[in-house]
């Protein structure tokens, strides 16, 4: 977590473009945030019926933790639907960003549950600590 | 019946042994809620799946619990959840994302 969904139109984008736009979602989201990259999934479908893509070309729905500020979630979704058109050549009018929010208490990754926005740093000092060896 | 979506990096070691993912999903919703899944296996194409914006191994695996639960209760499912998917399909601990949603 963050999980960001990136639907598309059958073959709206190639390897290339995924793989730039997977690296535009991994930077925005922690330059803003302050995650760790290691925790940021973005996920690819061509024209599925689950996320449904309506007008558009390109969407791409993110849920993130709970807890970041309504700037932050605004600054994170204007700069990926920024980045969707420098990074795959979509008009900006064609592509559509949500951003959700789930409790991070609600996640378990890295086989431990998520820590709240901000807490990170004491979270992983925790995960480093359980996995110290005795000497 | 619970609402349980997977999604799996295609052709990797949890779509690869679907079949035994299902089953222990249904036991443990058995266990856990008294009740059957609705499993929803969602296969990620290859290249198209990215963690850390390199190729992703991950699974998701989500489900909505039929009644709020307490952090506790929900931590001990998690642990559990993403020690059965651990199991049952080789993948290490870093390859799991777990989460129980309360209902809406």
């Amino acid at each position: 977590m963050p999980l960001y969904i990136c639907n598309t139109r059958a073959g709206a984008l190639d390897g290339a473009a995924k793989t730039r736009v997977a690296q535009a979602i991994t930077d925005i989201h922690c330059q803003v945030t302050g995650a760790l990259a290691s925790f940021v999934h973005a996920i690819f479908f061509e024209a599925s019926s689950r996320w449904p893509l309506e007008d558009k070309t390109l969407s791409v729905q993110g849920t993130i933790r709970r807890g970041r500020s309504e700037q932050q979630r605004e600054l994170i979704a204007t700069s990926i639907q920024q980045a969707l058109v420098s990074c795959a050549g979509v008009e900006l009018e064609h592509t559509e960003v949500e951003i959700r929010e789930t409790p991070a208490s609600w996640v378990l990754e890295g086989g431990e549950i998520m820590p709240e926005p901000g807490a990170e740093d004491a979270w992983l000092a925790a995960q480093a600590a359980r996995r110290r060896p005795y000497v | 019946m619970i609402q349980c979506t997977c999604i799996v990096q295609q052709d990797q070691a949890a779509d690869r042994n679907r079949h035994t993912m299902h089953n222990a999903l249904q036991q443990f919703v058995n266990d856990a809620f008294k009740s059957r899944a609705q499993i929803t296996w969602i296969p990620v194409t290859a290249g198209d799946g990215f963690t850390a914006a390199k190729p992703s191994t991950a699974s998701i695996v989500s489900m909505t619990a039929p009644t709020p639960l307490s952090p506790s209760r929900r931590k001990s499912l998690l642990r559990r959840l993403a020690a059965l998917w651990r199991t049952s399909s080789g993948c290490g601990i870093n390859e799991i994302v777990a989460v129980i949603t309360d209902p809406t």
